[in-house]
C-alpha cells in the first residue's frame, strides 16, 4: 500500500468522528443561529430563516453584556492568579530536600481527580450562609462572630466562584511549570551563584525567562477554558445573586434550555463565545504550539 | 541542592502547610459533611465536627433508599435520582470505558500517521486538532441536541459515547503524536523489510513501545469522560440513562435535599477518579505535559 493511502485509511475513523461531532455541529450551530428555532419549530421540523435577527437580539440584550463582562472579569481573576500560584507552588514542590514539599507534591494532583460538578457542590456546602463548612471553621478558629454570606453577596459572588475554579484547574498549570523547571540547566544557577547572584536575582534573570514559553501556553489554554466556565456556576450560584455570576456559557445554556427555549438565540450567543475562543486558539496554534511542527 | 538557613526552611514548611490546607479544605468538607445528619448540621451551625458520626447517608444511597437508617427515619422525601445510584454508576463506567477505548483506538491510528507521514493534509489535520481542542462543549451542545434528536439518539448511552469520543479525540491525538514522534522509525523499517505490512508494523512494533503514552492518554481521557457533565446532561434526561455527574447536578436547587446527602453522593462519585489519580499519578503528569507542549 502506498504511504499516502495508508495514512488516509488510518485516519478514516478520526475524520468521521471529527466530522460528525465537531465540524458538522459547529456548522449546524451557525445554521441554527441564522434561523428561528424554538420548541414549536423543533416539533414541526421547520426553521424559518431569520438572518442576523438572533445575533441582533443577543447583542441588544443587556444581560448578555453583563454575562460577557462577568466572563472577562472571571477569566482575568482566575488566569492571573493561576499563573502566579502555579509558578510559586511549582518552585515550592521543586524543593526535594524539604519533606513538606514532597508531601505537597504528592497531593498536588488531587483536585484534578474531582468532578467539576462535585467540586461545585462541595464548595456550595463550604460557602453556605447558614450551614457552611467555611463559616464553621472560622467560628471554631474564633476569626468571625457572625456568619459570612460568601456566595450570596453580589459584590463578592464572582470571586467566590473563582476560588473553586482555580482550586480545580491549578494542578494542570503547576504540573506544566514543574515540568519546565526540570528542563532548566543546573549550570546556569551554579554560574550565577559564583557570580554572586542572590535567590531573587536567580529567579528573575534565569528561572522566569526560562519559563516564559510555558507561561504563555498556560495563559492561552486557561484563558480559553475559563471563557467557557459552567459547572461551578451551575452548582454554586446558578448565575445569582441577581445577575452577579451570569457568564457567557451560562447565558447560552439558560437561553436555550430554560423556557422559552430559544435555540436560535442560544446558538447565536454560543457562536459569539466560540469566535472569541477561536481567536485565542489561532494565536495558540500560530505562536505557541509552533514547536510541534513535527 | 543549595543549603538553606533554618529560617528559610521554616518559611518553606509554612508555605507548604498553607498549600496543603488549601488542597485539603474541600476534601475535609466533603468527608465531614457526608458523615453527619441533617439534624446535627442544623442543630449547631457553628460546630465543625459532628457529635455522632454516621454512615446512614451512604447506606440510604447504596440501598436505593430502602434502608433509611436512623437519620432518615422521619424523612419521607428522597429524590428518585439518589435511588438510581447504581444505574448512574454503571452508566458512567460504560460511557467512560467505551470513550477511553474508542479514543485510544482512533487517536493512536491518527497520531501515528501525523507523526510519521508528513503530508500537507496530515499537518493540516494536526492544526485542526489543535483548534478543535479549544471548542467549548457549550457551542456543540445545541446542535448536538438537535442532531441527536433527529437521529433518535436522545436518552441513549451510545449517543453520549459518540459525542464524547469526537469531543475528546483531538486532545488524545495531541497527547499521543509527540510520543510517536520520539519512537525511532528504524524498527518499523526493519520489520517492513522482513515482509511486515505498514499496519502490521504499527500494531506489532510501535504500539507495544507506546504503552506508557497510551496509559497516560487513556487515564486522562477516562477522567475527563467520568467528569463530563454537559453532554450527558443535555442528551439524556431520563433517569435510566443519567451518568453520575448528571445525577449530582439534578440535586442542585432541590430544596429538600440536604448537604449531608449531597456530600455523600459526591464522595462516592469522586472516589474512582481519586483512586486512579493516586495510582497512576506518574502517567497523568507525563500526559498533561505532552498534551500541551513540545514535539
Amino acid at each position: 500500500m502506498r504511504a499516502s493511502h495508508f495514512a488516509f485509511f488510518m485516519n478514516v475513523p478520526t475524520l468521521l468522528c471529527l466530522g460528525l461531532v465537531l465540524a458538522y455541529p459547529v456548522a449546524y450551530a451557525a445554521y441554527l443561529s441564522m434561523h428561528r428555532v424554538g420548541l414549536a419549530q423543533l416539533r414541526r421540523g421547520e426553521f424559518p430563516f431569520s438572518g442576523w435577527e438572533n445575533y441582533g437580539r443577543v447583542l441588544e440584550d443587556p444581560l448578555f453584556w453583563v454575562a460577557i463582562k462577568n466572563t472577562l472579569i472571571f477569566t482575568a481573576i482566575t488566569v492571573s492568579s493561576e499563573i502566579v500560584l502555579a509558578v510559586l507552588i511549582a518552585l515550592l514542590i521543586n524543593q526535594t530536600s524539604v519533606w513538606t514539599s514532597r508531601l505537597t507534591r504528592f497531593l498536588i494532583l488531587l483536585p484534578y481527580a474531582i468532578p467539576p460538578i462535585a467540586n461545585g457542590l462541595i464548595w456550595s456546602f463550604l460557602y453556605s450562609f447558614q450551614f457552611g463548612f467555611l463559616n464553621r471553621i472560622l467560628f471554631t478558629a474564633g476569626l468571625i462572630s457572625d456568619p459570612v454570606n460568601w456566595a450570596g453577596n453580589p459584590n463578592t459572588a464572582l470571586y467566590a466562584v473563582a476560588v473553586p475554579y482555580v482550586w480545580r484547574t491549578l494542578p494542570f498549570a503547576i504540573i506544566l511549570v514543574h515540568a519546565a523547571l526540570q528542563g532548566i540547566p543546573r549550570e546556569l544557577y551554579e554560574q550565577a551563584s559564583i557570580d554572586g547572584a542572590n535567590a531573587w536575582h536567580r529567579f528573575w534573570h534565569i528561572t522566569l525567562p526560562m519559563l516564559r514559553q510555558i507561561i504563555a501556553i498556560i495563559l492561552i489554554l486557561r484563558t480559553a477554558f475559563a471563557f467557557a466556565v459552567f459547572e461551578e456556576i451551575l452548582a454554586i450560584t446558578q448565575g445569582g445573586p441577581g445577575d452577579a455570576t451570569w457568564v457567557a456559557a451560562w447565558y447560552s445554556y439558560k437561553i436555550t434550555f430554560a423556557p422559552p427555549n430559544n435555540f436560535g438565540m442560544g446558538s447565536a450567543s454560543a457562536y459569539i463565545l466560540a469566535l472569541m475562543i477561536g481567536a485565542i486558539a489561532l494565536v495558540y496554534m500560530r505562536f505557541v504550539y509552533r514547536r510541534v511542527t513535527l | 541542592m543549595r543549603t538553606r538557613s533554618p529560617g528559610g526552611r521554616l518559611l518553606l514548611h509554612i508555605a507548604n502547610l498553607v498549600v496543603i490546607f488549601f488542597i485539603l479544605l474541600p476534601v475535609a468538607a466533603v468527608v465531614i459533611g457526608s458523615i453527619q445528619s441533617e439534624k446535627s448540621l442544623q442543630a449547631d451551625t457553628r460546630r465543625l465536627l459532628p457529635p455522632e458520626p454516621t454512615l446512614d447517608n451512604f447506606t440510604v444511597i447504596l440501598s436505593k433508599g430502602e434502608h433509611k437508617g436512623r437519620i432518615f427515619e422521619q424523612i419521607t422525601y428522597l429524590p428518585d435520582n439518589i435511588k438510581s445510584f447504581y444505574a448512574a454508576f454503571a452508566n458512567s463506567a460504560i460511557v467512560s470505558i467505551s470513550v477511553t477505548f474508542l479514543t485510544l483506538l482512533f487517536g493512536s491510528l491518527s497520531a501515528y500517521t501525523i507523526a510519521r507521514q508528513r503530508f500537507r493534509w496530515t499537518l493540516f489535520l494536526l492544526q485542526a486538532n489543535i483548534v478543535a481542542r479549544f471548542v467549548p462543549v457549550i457551542v456543540l451542545m445545541i446542535p448536538l441536541y438537535v442532531v441527536m434528536r433527529s437521529f433518535g439518539q436522545l436518552n441513549s448511552l451510545s449517543g453520549v459515547i459518540i459525542a464524547e469520543t469526537g469531543f475528546l479525540l483531538p486532545y488524545a491525538i495531541l497527547i499521543l503524536a509527540p510520543y510517536f514522534d520520539t519512537i525511532p522509525a528504524d524498527l518499523e523499517e526493519a520489520a517492513r523489510i522482513d515482509g511486515c505490512t505498514r499496519l502490521g508494523a504499527f500494531i506489532k512494533i510501535v504500539l507495544p513501545l507506546a504503552t506508557p503514552a497510551l496509559a497516560a492518554c487513556g487515564v486522562i481521557i477516562f477522567i475527563i469522560s467520568w467528569h463530563e457533565l454537559l453532554i450527558p446532561l443535555i442528551l439524556n434526561a431520563r433517569p435510566d440513562f443519567m451518568t453520575l455527574p448528571v445525577v449530582i447536578a439534578s440535586l442542585v436547587g432541590d430544596v429538600h435535599v440536604f448537604f449531608n446527602l449531597m456530600m455523600a453522593i459526591c464522595l462516592l462519585a469522586l472516589a474512582p477518579t481519586v483512586i486512579l489519580v493516586a495510582l497512576l499519578q506518574k502517567y497523568i503528569v507525563e500526559g498533561l505535559a505532552a498534551g500541551a507542549v513540545k514535539g
